[in-house]
């Protein structure tokens, strides 16, 4: 009695050892009876799998899976009207949904085609990591409607009103979109979080549907060079005269009259009664009248040309040396390369 | 070969400089006015007169020149032609050494002839001194401020003066090419008294001087 109650469990155990298994287990397991036209069974587990009530995780992905062989299954079974509900669950979920023609039958690819045209969505293909050089190479992206609609598909930056178009037309199921990096104003893509809009109205069904996308992207260029720092006033040289220098240098011009004045009352021989008295005033009148002359002058120019143009030398030779890092600089933006990364939404 | 170590000094200091290109000839023509008044046995002789001469410089580098100057002329008194009526000739060969950019100490040989028909006397002195420039506000004016010393002074017929000294005031004015200068010079000489009587002489100029440059500089010099 003991050892039928062991071979008993270990008959059983097989069965509740799929019953136990996880969900992408289950999930392989209907398929192979979907392959094997063994529907009853496989309808066992797919309901298990999208039961309330089921022990394991079960995923987006693997939902919408259990909902498309589901569907198949009950039209198998000829209940094409349940199969089609089934069918456009999975459809809701994810518009990319498709059956592979290899693994189904005709009537269950035309019952999904059927439910296609029964449920509208649209749906834009998940954006991977990815480098793309602007000149050479194109960001792909896939767009889809499940029947046939009227699309536009805007990519602009995270937030901002209006953006670059990159399809406005009509579209029935995937349609295959390229991106240049470009903006509207025909630059390259900042650094940023960026949103693709795919909005559409049905045809068969006059419906709306609107689907956003959110991507980052990062330029990725050679380290730029500084410019040159703008001339400060330590690298300037004085471009005026001070208020002070015009009345020492008549001060100076001065002292020169003053003592050629009185070289020849002083220094001469008073004996000699001369000394030169008026070849000194001549010059200390012409030293005066270069002093009042330059105090005069220095008043009204208090400019000092040659350190004019030597500041404008230097704000000239600093220009030069910004232009040439500006092109150098150019050279290394035109060799950017865009980053670009799945986000979350509008900011971190 | 009393002048061999002067004249090798000269080249040691020149060649370098003349490879370098560093080396400008000035030269120049002077007109000046004179006045030289000697009181001798209480007898005062004034006597005055138009001199004309000639510069010629070399500066070598930025601390070094020689300069060179020569000028002539009659000099007589106020009054009608006397016996004290005279020529003067002079000769005067300077070179100086810039300390900073507005002082250069100076030192150099003059010689200076009076003469007239009945007789000749000569000077050679030996002067040093400094001379110190100032910028007037304008750009290429300067005043320019001279004062020598002269340890050494020879008269022929007279001993040597106790006092003998120079000073000089002027403006410069240097363009890249040209420039005009006009100085007042003074010297006074104090003879030793003899006989109870002191000889007492002065000789002032005022000059006004036209020179050139070669070559030619895109600023002014400031060092001859």
């Amino acid at each position: 009695m003991r050892h039928a109650v062991v071979a008993g469990l270990l008959l059983v155990a097989p069965g509740a050892a799929v019953a136990q298994g996880n969900t992408a287990d289950q999930l392989e397991q209907a398929a192979r009876y979907h392959a094997a036209l063994d529907v009853e069974r496989e309808l066992v587990l797919l309901r298990r799998v999208i039961s309330p009530n089921s022990p394991f995780v079960v995923t987006h992905e693997q939902r919408v899976l259990a909902y498309k062989y589901l569907g198949a299954a009950l039209v198998v079974l000829g209940q094409r009207d349940s199969g089609l509900v089934y069918f456009r669950a999975a459809l809701e979920r994810d518009p990319f949904v498709d059956l592979e023609p290899q693994k189904f039958t005709p009537a269950e690819l035309a019952a999904f085609s059927e439910a296609r045209q029964l449920t509208f969505g649209l749906g834009i293909q998940a954006i991977a990591f990815d480098t793309i050089d602007p000149r050479t190479e194109r960001l792909g992206l896939t767009v889809l409607a499940t029947h046939v609609a009227d699309l536009r598909v805007e990519l602009r930056s995270a937030g901002a009103p209006s953006g670059l178009v990159l399809y406005q037309g009509v579209t029935d199921g995937p349609r295959e979109l390229q991106w240049d990096g470009l903006l509207a104003d025909g630059r390259l893509a900042a650094s940023g979080r960026y949103e693709i809009i795919l909005a559409g109205v049905s045809q068969l069904l006059h419906r709306g549907d609107s689907v956003r996308l959110y991507f980052s992207i990062q330029q990725d260029h050679p380290p730029l060079e500084d410019t040159v720092a703008a001339l400060g006033p330590q690298d300037l040289l004085p471009e005026q005269h001070a208020a002070a220098m015009a009345r020492g240098e008549l001060f100076k011009s001065l002292g020169i009259a003053a003592a050629a004045f009185l070289i020849p009352r002083t220094v001469a021989n008073g004996e000699l009664h001369g000394g030169g008295r008026a070849f000194a005033n001549g010059i200390a009148g012409a030293a005066a009248v270069v002093g009042i002359g330059s105090f005069i002058f220095h008043q009204r120019h208090r400019e000092i040309p040659a350190n004019i143009a030597a500041n404008a030398e230097r704000r000239a030779q600093r220009a030069t040396a910004n232009a040439v890092i500006h092109d150098r600089n150019q050279a290394r933006l035109a060799q950017t390369r865009l980053i670009v990364a799945p986000a979350a939404g509008i900011g971190p | 070969m009393r002048w061999s170590p002067v004249s090798a000094l000269a080249i040691l200091i020149a060649v370098p400089s003349l490879a370098a290109g560093q080396v400008s000839v000035q030269g120049g023509v002077l007109v000046g006015r004179a006045e030289h008044r000697v009181v001798d046995a209480d007898t005062l002789v004034a006597l005055s007169g138009t001199l004309f001469g000639g510069t010629l410089g070399v500066t070598i580098g930025e601390r070094f020149q020689i300069h060179g100057e020569a000028l002539g002329g009659p000099l007589t008194s106020a009054a009608a032609p006397s016996l004290e009526d005279h020529d003067v000739a002079e000769a005067q060969i300077l070179g100086g050494m810039k300390v900073r950019p507005w002082l250069t100490l100076e030192s150099g040989l003059s010689f200076r002839s009076f003469s007239n028909s009945l007789a000749r006397q000569h000077w050679t002195t030996w002067r040093i001194g400094a001379e110190t420039r100032v910028p007037l506000g304008f750009e290429s004016v300067t005043a320019v401020l001279r004062g020598f010393w002269m340890p050494l002074v020879a008269v022929s017929g007279l001993s040597k003066p106790d006092v003998a000294l120079a000073l000089g005031v002027g403006l410069d004015w240097r363009g890249r090419r040209m420039g005009i200068s006009a100085q007042y010079t003074f010297e006074r000489y104090d003879f030793e008294p003899r006989n109870g009587a002191q000889r007492l002489e002065e000789l002032s100029t005022i000059r006004v001087r036209v020179g050139m440059w070669w070559p030619r500089s895109s600023r002014a010099k400031r060092s001859a």
